[in-house]
Parts: C-alpha cells; structure tokens; sequence
C-alpha cells in the first residue's frame, strides 16, 4: 500500500497509507490535515495547492497551475491521484484559514465595545437580563440514626425552603452523584438548576464555593464559529474563543455541506465535524480558560444558519435545497445538551434562534435582535454579509427579510488570488489616481507580505480602479500603465504586488474575471435590498439606519462599498458596523429569558421574501451589476475621478 | 363647445439620427409618442424600412428573391436592384461570409463589396457584421475608413467590442454606430453608458436590442421594446433614447416555418408564402412595440409593411 507524507510548514509531518487510486485532498481530510478547498474538491477554485517533493502523482491539469509552477512540483490537490509512495509539502497558507483567520470573536476593544453598546441597546427597550437559572447554597442537617430522612428529601426540604418552591426535581444524573457530593461537603453543597414555576429542577451539585452557573452563546457560520461563556448570574464574559468550521473540508457553501450530509453516512460525518471536532474543544478551551467545569454550563444558545442548524442536530438539511425549500423545522423546543453529546450538563436547554426560512436562519433572527430594529420608530436595514447575504428591513410595526447568493467573493472565494482574511491577506487598498501605483494594508505583523486578497481588500481595489477611471462601469480595463498587464487573450489585470514582492512569490493580481465575479455578488447584496424596498414601496432615503454585520465588515470601508453600488448610498453616518451580531444575540438569549422570547416574537413577525420567485428581482440584479449601477441617478456619490 | 381631443406628447423624445447623405438621407427617430400615436404630436419621421443585401444572397432559394434579383451577380447590383423597390428607405448590406467559424472572408474583400455597393447607390447603406466580435471589429474599422463621408450605419458594437468599434466607426470616421444587447432593458442601458463614456455622442447610436422571430420567445423582444421606449419618453431617461432598429431579417428566415420545405410540412402550405408572413408579422410587431426601422429582406415583406406604415402615420 502507498505511503503518502504530508509536511505541513510550520508543524510536523503526518504519514498515512492509502490505496492506490486515492485522491490527495481526500486523504488529507482523512489524515486531518487541513488543506483549504472552498469548492471541495471541485478543481475550481485553485486554493488547494500543494507541493510534491518525492515520489509520483497522477495528475489532471489544471488552469490554476502554469507550467513553471507545475515543473517545481505545485499541483492541485484534489486534483492528483496517489500512484506511489510520495511526499508532499503542504504550505502555511493552506491550513491558515482554520487556525488564524480574522473573525469578529471579540477579541479587540473595538468588537467588545460594539458588543457592549448592543446589550446596553437591549435593556434600554426594555429586555430584563434575568434568567430562570440559579445556583444556591444549601446546609442539611446530618442525618444521624435518630434522623432518618434520606438524602433526596432532606436536599428537598432544603431547596424548598431556600427558594420558596413547591416542588424539587432530582432526576436521575443528578440522584446518582447526590450521596457522595453530600458526604464530601459535609451537607453543605452548592445546588445549581433551573426554576420552573414552582418547581425547581436540580441540574448540578457542587461543592459550597463553586456557585458559578454559565451559559455559552454559540454562532455557528458556514465559515467561522465563534463562542463566548457567560456567568448567568452576573452576565460577565468569562471567555471567549473561535475557530473555523470544520465542515469547511466538506465544502465552502451550505449546498456543498448539504449534497455532502445526503450521502452515505454523511449527515454524521458532518455533526461530527461541527461537534466532535469544532464545538468540542472549544468549549473544553474556555472552560479551561474560565477555570469552570463543563457541568456548570446550564444554558446554551445557538444561533446558526438554517443548513448549519439542520446539520447540527443532525437533521436532514436536503429539503432546504430542493424546492419548495421547506427545512425540516425552524425553532426547536426540549433540545438538550445530553441530546448531542455536547460538553455542558447533559440537561442544560440548547436554545435554538428560530430559523424563518431557508436561506434566512437564527444568525439572522438573532442579529435582528441584537441590532434592535423591531424597538425602533424609524426604519433600519440590516445587512448580514457572508457567502450568503441576509438582509432584514423594517421597524417595530413590521420586518422583512430576504436571502440573496452572494458566493464566496467576499470570502476571497471564486476570485484568483482571493483569500479568507488571514495573515497575508490585502484588507485595504489605495491607489494614486496619476500614477496608479496601490497602496496595500495587509492582515499580519508589521513587515508581513502580501500573500492574496481578502473581501474588503477586494472591494477597495475595485473602489479604487473604478474611481481612477482605471476600470470601466463593466469592471474592463480602460486605461493602460505599468500595472496593468494583459495575458494572451487580451484579458486585463491590475498588479498588486510583482512575484518578488509577495509572500509566495507569486503574482498578486486582480483580473477582468475576478471583477466581474465581484459585481455579481455586489450586485447580488444591492438588488436584494433594492427589490425588498420596492416591495413594500420605500426608496433608500427611509432608512434611517443601516446596521451591517458579519464577519467582513470590521474591515469593510462604507465609502468605497457604496462607490461602486454594493450599499445604499445614504449618508455614511448612517452606516453602523455591529460586528458579530449573531453571536451578540445569541448572548443576549443564554443570558436573559425576555430576550429568547423576543427572538422567538422577532422570528414570528418577520416576513420573508423568496427572491427566486420574485418576478423583479432578475431584473434588479442585471441593473446592479454595474459600476455603480445602471440607474446612476441611484448613486449620487459615486465618483469617477479620471 | 366643440370636443377637443386632449393629447399627451411625452416630455422625453428620442434621438433623431440621420442616416445617409445628400437629398435620399434619412431620419430615423425623432419622436416623443408612442409608435403611431399621431393623435397624442405628430410623427416628423414615419418609421423607415431596409432591404437586406447578404453576400451569401446567391444561396437564397426562394422563388420570389430568385426572380426579383434575377441577372444580379454582386452585391452592387443587388442593391442597386433593390433601392428601386418601392418603399426602400434604405440598403442592409449583411456580411455572413466573413464569420470566422463560417466562410471567413477577408476583411478586404468585404470592403471592396461596400465601397462598390456604396459607389452604385445613393439611398443610406448600413452594414450587419458577421457576430464575430472580434471580425466585426476589424470589418467595421476598415469598412467606415473606406466608407468616410457616406454617414453609414455599423450594426452593431457589443459589450466585447464596444471600445474598438466605437473608437473606429465614429470618433475616427464620423459615422453611426449600433449598440447590440440581447432582450435586456438594463443591459441596452449599459452599453449606451460605456459608448457615452467613449465620447461617441449618442445622437450617433441605434439600439439593437435583439429581437426575435413571433412565436420564438417574441414576448421577451416585445417586453423589452416596451420598457426601453416607455423609459426613454416617460421617463427620458436619456441613456435609452436612441431609436431603434430591428433586424427582422436575421431572425425570421432561420426558423423552421421558412426553411421546412413543403414535402416535409405538406400542411403548411407554401413555404415562401410561410417566410413572408413570419416576416411581415414580427416586422409589425416590432414596429408597433417600438422600433423606428426595420431590415427585410423579401419584396413582398417590404410592400406589405411600407402600406402597414403609410396607413398608421
């Protein structure tokens, strides 16, 4: 059997033996070694590069690779078949995506403001941060021989009378350890639970100085996902983390991940991957960090996608891609921790934002909540950015929302040298409208070069080329200089760093068909936003506040997203960057029963808006696909300096 | 008091475009109604009709075109043949041949053809390039070089090759240009933009906004035809008001009720008879949707349609 050695830069090498036949990124996904493929293994998005350094693949050719690169070794890996013993070197940038990727997990001042300024938002309209969750100090009497009553009743008696409450719950986990914990602690403990009316349900027992109950607030993204424990008595941070989806090897988008969970074996292959492999060490991470042991999480809330919901629990997530595109369920009651083996109190509630469609999920239910916009007078718009676009509008008499298909773009996806926003990455760019030479800020250490280019990065060089009249309004080159070549078929590109001065030596460009890849997902965002206000008969200049959100924005420049006609072009005070929305809302939910029962109301109100079926929505697309738009009168501020 | 009929010319109006040269010039557009509203202001410029000359003309088979071009050889003597024809307002000269994928005629060639077309006739010429954007692009810079001075019609730029065909049909050689976008009002809008931002000035374009063969999907061609005319005057949107010319011609002599012979559709009927009902039907559609000339290319076709025009105006 062939012997196939990956080395990974900067971390040890991984041996595996295969079958002859095998393919490479396949046995990489069975090796956990992670190579980024955002099109799974399609051979179309040229991100999966590898370096063969010993021995033989089979090899199919590939647009991505020229034939230098393919003499030195570089090949694509789902592209290549094990024929031999080989070893192949995996570079830094492959697997950087799952461990340093810039994600709004709150780990800036900035973020952690933005997350404050949210919850202060939510008590101003009047959700109480109170939560039915209580961890309460007990003494029994010992028993003794002329005591006799047993240990369920005396801790009855005992939490009867510290509560007020008619009636305890001792269910079985909690009756097995009771003995011991009690004799430990001299039957003095600490009773940790969830009041039910005038029931109270014993969850945990612990020794008298461990009082900590704590809630985890989860945001599951097709990308990213990120986590924050909360103590649900105090409401404080008590850690924070992310990581990306493991999923993500199982595809880029929710209809990669859902053709993936129909096949065989495959709805558990990717629970798994979300669980076991993301989820999992995570929360032992925090709970760690936070000094706290797992059974003290009472609470947790969720707020994911529909897809990335239906493939948490395991639920077949088919439905939400063939029509009529109903999931199998958007809010869920009585789901437990113990239900999904996740690492909290098997009878902790996971509490799911209800999902009001199958492109508009809890990520957006949740986010509406946080954002505020059902307790405003004036009408918002809010703007979740990703490989999906989700877009709410409305105020406290009504909410709307839509999906719209942005693709990967903004991720770096479907773009040539595009990345996720990881070291390397270009995040923003300015270019001298005489000399055309660009100005590059790129995500890393000071003195890190150029490596590829990050959706914000993307939307500032097109920004940028438009306004220096470099591009036209079809995103074709017009103007001609140093730094924009043409290949042989006359297909222009705009250089932004040469071989020598990038990170990998390779050519960092952005060519006519990135371009027009990116118009197409500008397009996508702003037609959806276009259709859904002339649905309910508004122009932009009702919105009194856009809201933007997602993992994209923190470094996305308004001003440039409106020149080239992404966002409405209102007043850029108007714009607010409310970073991870989703998250914030799930916090909100874990950490207040209002606010849960806001997100259900909120999810209830909303309308939603299939696009797909609606008949001006084509229409409004093939107008949005141009620099700014076809309808300029739409975008006064859009400039063209030269 | 007698009744006094209210009228309701639009604000906006389209181009007026002038084609040719000398006293058989023409004008095509120039109106702000609605096509054959001449109760809302009089139509300045009844809407014109070209006859198609092909360079492959010497493989039509229909018995009406073999008679009616009977003893021509060139392109020249079809056209000089056809500008006779009553209700010819001017000459469409189709280069087929040239397609790359197809006969692939010089450029050279071709431009011998039009000079010679253009040296034999006096009525306005407009040249239908061969959909090579890349061919057309070097036909049309060529042919309005050789052409100066004759203020021909090149149909058509297309996104592809918008910038060469711009630059060379009219900023270097001064003559009109054709903007082709298929059945899209939005798509028609943005090639208007990008020849704008090229400094063709738009009294110098004419839209084709594709059409299509009644029966074929016509509903896209009519609804686009729609929607441009009623931005351009309703809204006078200035980036659609250019008239429009549309090729009936290249669409209806390709469908199957004009190529089906009648061994094979006994039912029917006679198969000139089927083109020229296809011809004349999407020409009146076409005409009455929005469309400010038309480009035919049977004799009867033409006669029918010019009596459709004289009795509407």
């Amino acid at each position: 059997m062939p012997k196939v050695i990956f080395q990974i830069e900067g971390a040890t090498s991984v041996e595996i033996t295969c079958q002859a036949g095998d393919n490479l990124l396949e046995l990489a996904r069975r090796a956990n070694v992670a190579i980024d493929a955002p099109c799974s293994g399609n051979g179309s998005c040229g991100k999966c590069r590898v370096k063969l350094l010993e021995g033989e693949l089979e090899t199919i050719p590939s647009r991505h690779i020229n034939d230098e690169e393919f003499e030195t070794g570089w090949r694509l890996s789902c592209n290549c078949k094990v024929v031999g013993d080989c070893t192949v070197f995996v570079p830094d940038i492959a697997s950087a995506y799952q461990s340093r990727m810039k994600t709004a997990d709150l780990s800036s001042p900035q973020e952690l403001a933005i997350f404050e300024s949210c919850q202060n938002r939510l008590r101003e309209s009047g959700i109480v941060f109170e939560n039915s969750f209580r961890a309460v100090v007990v003494e029994m009497a010992e028993p003794t021989l002329d005591d006799t009553m047993p240990d369920n009743e005396r801790l009855t008696w005992a939490v009867q009378e510290a509560l007020d409450v008619a009636n305890v719950k001792i269910p079985f986990g909690v009756m097995v350890k009771l003995a011991s914990v009690l004799r430990e602690n001299n039957f003095r403990i600490c009773v940790k639970g969830e009041l039910q009316g005038d029931t109270f349900l014993c969850m945990e027992l612990s020794n008298p100085d461990d009082t900590t109950i704590v809630g985890c607030a989860i945001d599951i993204g097709t990308t990213t996902v990120t986590m924050v424990l909360t103590d649900l008595t105090t409401g404080k941070l008590l850690a924070k983390g992310s990581s990306g989806n493991g999923q993500i090897r199982f595809g880029a988008d929710v209809i990669n991940r859902i053709i993936q969970q129909g096949k065989d074996g495959g709805k558990k292959k990717l629970q798994d991957a979300i669980i076991k492999e993301t989820l999992n060490p995570i929360i032992v991470n925090l709970c760690k960090t936070a000094d706290i042991s797992a059974r003290s999480i009472l609470r947790l809330c969720v707020a994911a996608n529909t897809t990335m919901n239906h493939l948490f629990v395991g639920v077949d997530a088919e439905p939400v891609r063939m029509e009529p595109y109903i999931p199998s369920f958007f809010g869920w009651e009585d789901l437990t921790a113990g239900d999904l083996k996740l690492p909290a109190n098997p009878l902790a509630p996971v509490l799911i934002a209800p999902n009001i469609g199958s492109y508009v999920g809890g990520d957006i239910t949740a986010g509406a909540l946080a954002a505020g916009l059902w307790d405003r007078d004036e009408m918002s718009l809010f703007i979740d950015l990703g490989t999906n676009g989700e877009i709410v509008f409305g105020n406290r008499d009504f909410m709307m929302s839509c999906a719209c298909s942005a693709g990967p773009a903004f991720e770096g996806g479907d773009i040539s040298c595009g990345m996720r926003a990881t070291d390397g990455a270009v995040e923003a760019v300015t270019i001298d409208k005489h000399t055309m030479e660009p100005t590059l800020t790129i995500v890393g250490e000071p003195g890190q070069k150029p490596v590829g280019i990050c959706g914000s990065g993307i939307i500032d060089v097109i920004s940028e080329l438009f306004r220096c009249g470099i591009i036209n309004a079809k995103g074709l080159f017009v103007r001609e200089g140093e730094r924009v070549l043409r290949d042989t078929h006359n297909m222009g590109r705009f250089v932004l760093a040469t071989a020598q001065e990038s990170e990998t030596g390779r050519e960092i460009s952005i060519n006519e068909v990135d371009i027009d890849n990116f118009i197409r997902a500008k397009g996508a965002i702003f037609s959806a936003i276009d259709t859904m206000l002339s649905a309910v008969d508004m122009t932009v200049d009702m919105i009194d506040t856009v809201y933007v959100a997602g993992g994209i924005g923190s470094g996305i420049n308004m001003k440039n997203s409106v020149n080239i006609g992404m966002l409405p072009d209102v007043e850029l005070e108007k714009y607010q960057y409310i970073g991870n929305s989703s998250l914030t809302g799930a916090y909100a939910m874990v950490m207040s029963d209002a606010a849960a029962a806001k997100c259900a109301e909120v999810g209830a109100n909303m309308t939603y808006l299939e696009l797909s079926t609606h008949p001006g929505y084509m229409d409004a697309f093939v107008a949005a696909c141009f620099l700014p738009h076809t309808d300029a009168s739409l975008f006064p501020s859009s400039v063209q300096e030269m | 008091m007698s009744f006094v009929p209210k009228t309701a010319p639009f604000s906006g109006k389209i181009n007026a475009v002038t084609l040719g040269t000398g006293d058989k010039a023409i004008v095509i557009g120039g109106q702000n109604v609605l096509p054959f509203y001449t109760f809302d202001a009089a139509i300045e410029n009844a809407p014109k009709v070209g006859v198609e000359i092909s360079d492959v003309a010497d493989t039509w088979d229909v018995p009406g075109l073999v008679d009616f071009y009977a003893g021509c050889t060139t392109m020249a003597d079809r056209a000089k043949k056809a500008e006779e024809l009553p209700g010819c307002d001017f000459i469409a000269l189709n280069f087929v041949s040239a397609d790359p994928n197809g006969a692939n005629r010089s450029v050279e060639e071709c431009v011998a053809d039009a000079k010679a077309v253009a040296d034999a006739i006096a009525k306005p010429i407009v040249v239908l390039g061969c959909k090579n954007v890349e061919k057309d692009a070097d036909l049309f810079t060529k042919m309005s070089e050789a052409l100066a001075g004759k203020n021909v019609l090149f149909m058509s730029a297309k996104n592809e090759n918008y910038k060469t065909v711009g630059a060379s049909v009219v900023l270097a050689n001064g003559q009109k240009v054709g903007a082709e976008t298929a059945d899209d009002i939005n798509l028609a809008k943005q090639l208007n933009i990008m020849l704008k931002g090229l400094n063709v000035n738009p009294e110098a374009v004419v839209m084709d906004i594709g059409t299509a063969a009644v029966g074929y999907g016509y509903e896209y061609a009519a609804s686009t035809l729609d929607r441009i005319r009623l931005a351009a005057l309703q809204q006078s949107d200035a980036d659609l008001q250019m008239p429009i010319m549309a090729l009936v011609c290249n669409d209806v002599w390709g469908v199957k009720e004009s190529t089906a012979s009648e061994e094979d559709e006994p039912a029917w009927g006679c198969r000139e008879e089927r083109a020229i009902s296809m011809e004349v039907a999407t020409a009146a559609a076409d005409l009455t949707g929005g469309a400010d000339a038309v480009v035919l290319r049977h004799p009867a076709s033409v006669a029918a349609i010019q009596k459709f025009i004289a009795e509407l105006i």
